[in-house]
């Protein structure tokens, strides 16, 4: 697949969780609705592997950052919807912090974006 | 907890929704279907990873691993079997061992915060002490009990318990008959002082031990009541009679207390104030000089042993120099000086026989962790030489996919249950090899040996450290394969030399082990064997002993005793077939009155000597030959002048340059024990052991000291069977109401006496040639290896001429060479051996050429015969078959 698209951007070690948990901000959501929203709010730029999206769940999961329950989808379809816990809602906004201050140094690092492109 | 059905469904309804929503697209139902499917990847493997990040895969796994490993060790049942008993057997003696070494070193007193008491001295010796301190100390008198009782600082209590248990007899309840009893003699604080509280009623307290004579009351042991009483609800109140003085027993001990002298285990315990009573012929409770007394404490929290000990000596030189008095000399007062007090930790409690079975059981612990790591090679060798052959299969498995940690870990797994078969048959083997040193050691049969945790604990430990050592390396081994060659190669042909060099080096690390074993087995036979034929000074043979309790019948240190001991010493002696009998305070290996004297005219000698009072006629019925004078005899009475036989040692040491007889000395300051004057010398002769150097001693006759012994030896060359019953009738004859105990031979003494030793040199023997069977089953099993895999060879080999002995010698050079290597190293091992067990066992000789040389031989007469079988039957090999072999 992804020799299809080639220029879509690999999804960093560890951002697949964050993207997880900021997707589920806005309510439940099962697993194929969270691969899609991801795909669609990152502009189609990121592709969510689904071998990763669903060990990444069980381990958010297990971690007590987000609970499981299965429900009926929008087209009556029978699914495992995940929603956002307590523990996770502090987890997001703590990893959001500390990704954007990682975003900025490395930006700075990098130095202005017209030099490079 | 989620299945995996749970998680196929998750990613069906994946599945579907991407459809549907491909489907609204403008897809195909059957287009939209596959595409989603595309784009999911590979379900199965997302299931797999599901399934492989939950926990108890683990188990799953490891059952398929246990099932696996027991089809295998199923599917080669010899090997697995000589394994299985293999590892039974080290792990047993191990833990048997073990067992008896935390009995007897380890555990811990069943009481309150054992870490807390402390032990004044050692208590090593026993009895009653009489001089002025002047080293070490470690026996006390009941008025120095009372003094550091009130005057240290840094107990919270003290306790006494007299050195010696006395044994008694007296009468139970409304018993017709005397019974034995044995009876402590412990200060009112004991048990207060341990934290142990009455199972029943009460313990004894401070107030029963006020007033000489005035308690009459015990506590039972558990173990007594259990026995005698048949745990009678009303023990509180029973009555126990022991000489003239009626005790009521007041309270019953816990079952888990024995005591707190390991492998002594009283009946009774008594008040100390009724010492007189219970013991009419030694006591002492009002003199400062008579010490008996082992004195136990405990500290009080946050004192440390450095400072409890610098307190207890201050006491303790203060109390010796007022024993000493105003008037003593600066010489009393300098040897008072280097008197002082070593307190050591106590929470195992005290021990005698602690000091005889340390060094053996140091020694015997040793010999078999030997013992279990020539098993452990052994196993080793045989996994080795079982996963070379098995190396197509793992090359297999490897290559289709499985990792090198999971074949490891499978690997391990059968090992681990080799291992946990081995352990589990090590119980019956532990348990009857337990049984066995208990019955050969001198340890005391009140030694309460019952598997404990920490037995358990080292037992599990040692099983997995076995498991670890004698697993790993053929795992690891098995598992590092250069696939495609393993692949092509055809089974059962493999083993690179480097599989070769170890199972050779484990084999000739176990001539090594197995040698230096038989050497050091070979030194303590040669050890016993010496000790048996010392010279005892007496004739052993035809002598019976027994023991006559005058004190539970009553009898006091007077004229009464006196008669009645001569009377029985007469009426026994006219008895057809006796050719001597006498009474005597110490006969053989049972403690003794050690005391140094006094010569008129001469200084004072820092020389002990061994005293012994004794009948007119023991001299002669023990066959102690006369070398001087005259022995003792009935006409050396209370009238005339007090005499002594002396032996040649004593002459020797304290008249030299002259003779002996018709000189006098005295023993201490009593009047009853001055100028006593030499009538005979006798040859030397052993008298507490047969290790002991040899002691300055003297003979009294009990005539002119009326003095409680209890000890009665007669000499005849009659039937035992038949004599035994005429020398009880004709002491009941004297005295009906005299308990007398069970007759044994001078020679089970002396055979007891040694029991330690034999039990050593036994035990080691035994495990030197379990050592040497081991090392012969692991030649055999190599060579056999190794032969079986060049059938090839040989056969190629004879095919071009290679005669039949030929070959033959070839493969016992091999066997020849590795044993050679081992026997080299073994030697020095041997030599390092014997020297470390010098050092803990006294008396041990260097090694001796035939101590050395006899295993050696030995190890090479076995190494030989175990290659010789294998090598012989490469010789049998038909070249025509070999080469097609494969």
């Amino acid at each position: 697949m992804s020799t299809q698209k080639p220029e879509r951007l690999e999804l960093l070690q560890g951002t697949l969780d964050l993207l997880i948990l900021r997707t589920l901000i806005f309510g439940p959501e099962h697993g194929q609705g969270i691969a899609r929203a991801i795909q669609q709010t990152s502009g189609n730029e990121l592709l969510v592997e689904h071998g990763a999206l669903y060990p990444a769940l069980q381990r958010l999961e297990a971690r007590g950052w987000i609970g499981a329950e299965w429900g009926t989808s929008t087209n009556n379809r029978k699914a495992r919807f995940y929603t956002l816990t307590k523990a996770g809602r502090k987890q997001l906004v703590e990893e959001t912090t500390q990704w954007r201050r990682l975003a900025v140094a490395i930006g700075r690092v990098l130095g202005p974006e017209s030099e490079e492109s | 907890m989620r299945t995996p059905d749970d998680f196929r469904e998750e990613i069906r309804a994946h599945v579907d929704l991407e459809a549907d929503r491909l489907r609204e697209q403008g897809l195909s139902p059957e287009e939209a279907r596959a595409a989603a499917r595309r784009s999911f990847g590979n379900v199965t493997a997302a299931e797999e990873r599901y399934y492989e990040s939950r926990r108890w895969v683990w188990l799953n796994l490891l059952a398929q691993d246990l099932r696996f490993g027991l089809r295998m060790l199923k599917r080669n049942p010899g090997s697995s079997l000589v394994a299985v008993l293999t590892l039974a057997l080290g792990i047993g003696a191990n833990t048997a061992i073990f067992s008896l070494l935390n009995v007897v070193m380890l555990r811990h007193l069943p009481v309150r915060q054992p870490d807390q008491l402390v032990l004044f001295g050692k208590a090593e010796w026993g009895g009653s002490a009489n001089e002025l301190p002047d080293r070490n100390w470690q026996l006390f008198s009941y008025p120095g009990y009372r003094d550091f009782q009130r005057r240290n600082k840094v107990f919270s209590d003290v306790a006494a318990i007299d050195s010696i248990l006395l044994t008694t007899h007296g009468r139970v309840a409304s018993a017709e008959n005397l019974e034995k009893v044995s009876v402590e003699l412990v200060s009112g604080t004991f048990f207060q002082t341990l934290g142990v509280e009455a199972a029943i009623g009460r313990t004894l307290t401070d107030a029963d031990d006020a007033h000489p004579g005035a308690h009459p009351i015990a506590v039972a042991n558990y173990a007594w009541w259990e026995r005698r009483l048949g745990k009678a609800p009303s023990v509180l109140g029973t009555a126990v009679t022991i000489g003239k003085t009626t005790y009521s027993i007041v309270g019953v001990t816990p079952p888990q207390f024995f005591g707190a002298i390991v492998g002594q285990s009283p009946d009774l315990w008594i008040p100390l104030s009724m010492e007189k009573e219970v013991s009419p012929a030694w006591n002492g409770l009002d003199q400062d000089l008579f010490q008996s007394l082992y004195l136990l404490a405990r500290r009080k929290p946050g004192v440390s042993i450095e400072q409890a000990s610098a307190n207890v000596n201050v006491v303790f030189q203060q109390m010796a120099r007022a024993y000493a008095g105003t008037a003593a000399s600066p010489e009393v007062l300098e040897s008072i000086s280097h008197a002082h007090v070593e307190l050591t930790p106590a929470a195992t409690g005290l021990s005698h026989f602690r000091r005889q079975l340390t060094g053996p059981l140091v020694i015997l612990m040793s010999i078999v962790a030997l013992v279990l790591l020539i098993a452990c090679a052994n196993v080793a060798n045989l996994l080795l030489a079982r996963s070379a052959s098995r190396q197509r299969e793992i090359a297999v498995r490897m290559s289709i996919g499985a990792g090198r940690q999971r074949v490891i870990q499978q690997l391990l797994m059968e090992s681990g249950l080799l291992g946990l078969a081995g352990a589990a048959l090590s119980a019956p083997v532990a348990w009857g090899l337990l049984r066995l040193l208990l019955s050969m050691s001198s340890a005391p049969v009140a030694l309460h040996v019952a598997p404990d945790l920490r037995v358990f604990v080292f037992a599990l430990a040692l099983t997995v450290l076995t498991v670890l050592l004698f697993g790993t390396v053929p795992a690891l081994r098995a598992t590092r394969l250069d696939l495609p060659a393993s692949l092509r190669a055809g089974p059962g042909v493999t083993g690179g030399p480097a599989r070769n060099r170890l199972a050779r080096g484990l084999i000739a690390g176990q001539v090594a082990l197995s040698l230096a074993l038989l050497a050091g087995a070979g030194l303590l036979l040669h050890n016993l064997i010496n000790l048996t034929n010392v010279n005892t000074g007496f004739d052993k043979r035809n002598v019976l002993l027994t023991g006559i309790d005058s004190a539970g019948a009553g009898y006091h240190e007077d004229v009464r005793l006196e008669n009645m001991m001569e009377r029985v010493e007469e009426r026994v002696a006219a008895l057809p077939g006796i050719q001597g009998a006498g009474f005597a305070l110490s006969v053989f290996n049972g403690g003794g009155w050690t005391d140094s004297i006094v010569v008129p005219g001469q200084p004072a000698l820092q020389h002990d000597v061994t005293h012994n009072i004794v009948g007119a006629h023991y001299l002669e019925a023990m066959s102690m030959p006369l070398v001087l004078g005259r022995y003792l005899t009935a006409r050396d009475d209370r009238g005339s002048q007090k005499v002594a036989v002396i032996n040649e040692t004593m002459a020797r040491t304290f008249f030299p340059g002259m003779s002996p007889v018709g000189r006098t000395f005295s023993i201490g300051k009593q009047p009853d024990w001055q100028s006593l004057q030499v009538v005979g010398v006798v040859r030397d002769a052993k008298y507490m052991g047969l290790q002991e150097k040899q002691q300055a001693a003297a003979f009294y006759p009990h005539a002119q000291h009326w003095s409680m012994v209890n000890n009665f030896v007669v000499r005849s060359n009659r039937d035992p069977k038949l004599v035994i019953p005429e020398i009880r009738r004709a002491i009941a004859d004297v005295d009906p109401k005299l308990p007398i105990a069970d007759f044994t031979t001078l020679e089970q003494v002396v055979g007891r006496s040694l029991a330690n030793s034999r039990l050593v040199a036994q035990l080691s023997s035994a495990f030197g040639a379990l050592a040497a069977l081991l090392a012969s089953i692991g030649i055999y099993g190599v060579m056999s290896y190794s032969i079986t895999r060049r059938t090839n060879e040989f056969g190629v080999r004879m095919a071009l001429g290679a005669r039949r002995a030929d070959v033959q010698w070839m493969v016992l050079q091999e066997t020849l060479r590795l044993v050679l290597v081992g026997l080299a190293v073994g030697l020095m091992l041997a030599l390092i051996l014997n020297r470390v067990m010098a050092s803990i066992l006294f008396g041990l000789g260097p090694a001796d050429p035939l101590a050395i040389g006899l295993p050696v031989a030995l190890m090479v007469v076995v190494a030989i015969f175990s290659g010789w079988i294998p090598a012989r039957r490469a010789t049998l090999i038909d070249p025509t078959v070999a080469l097609r072999y494969e």
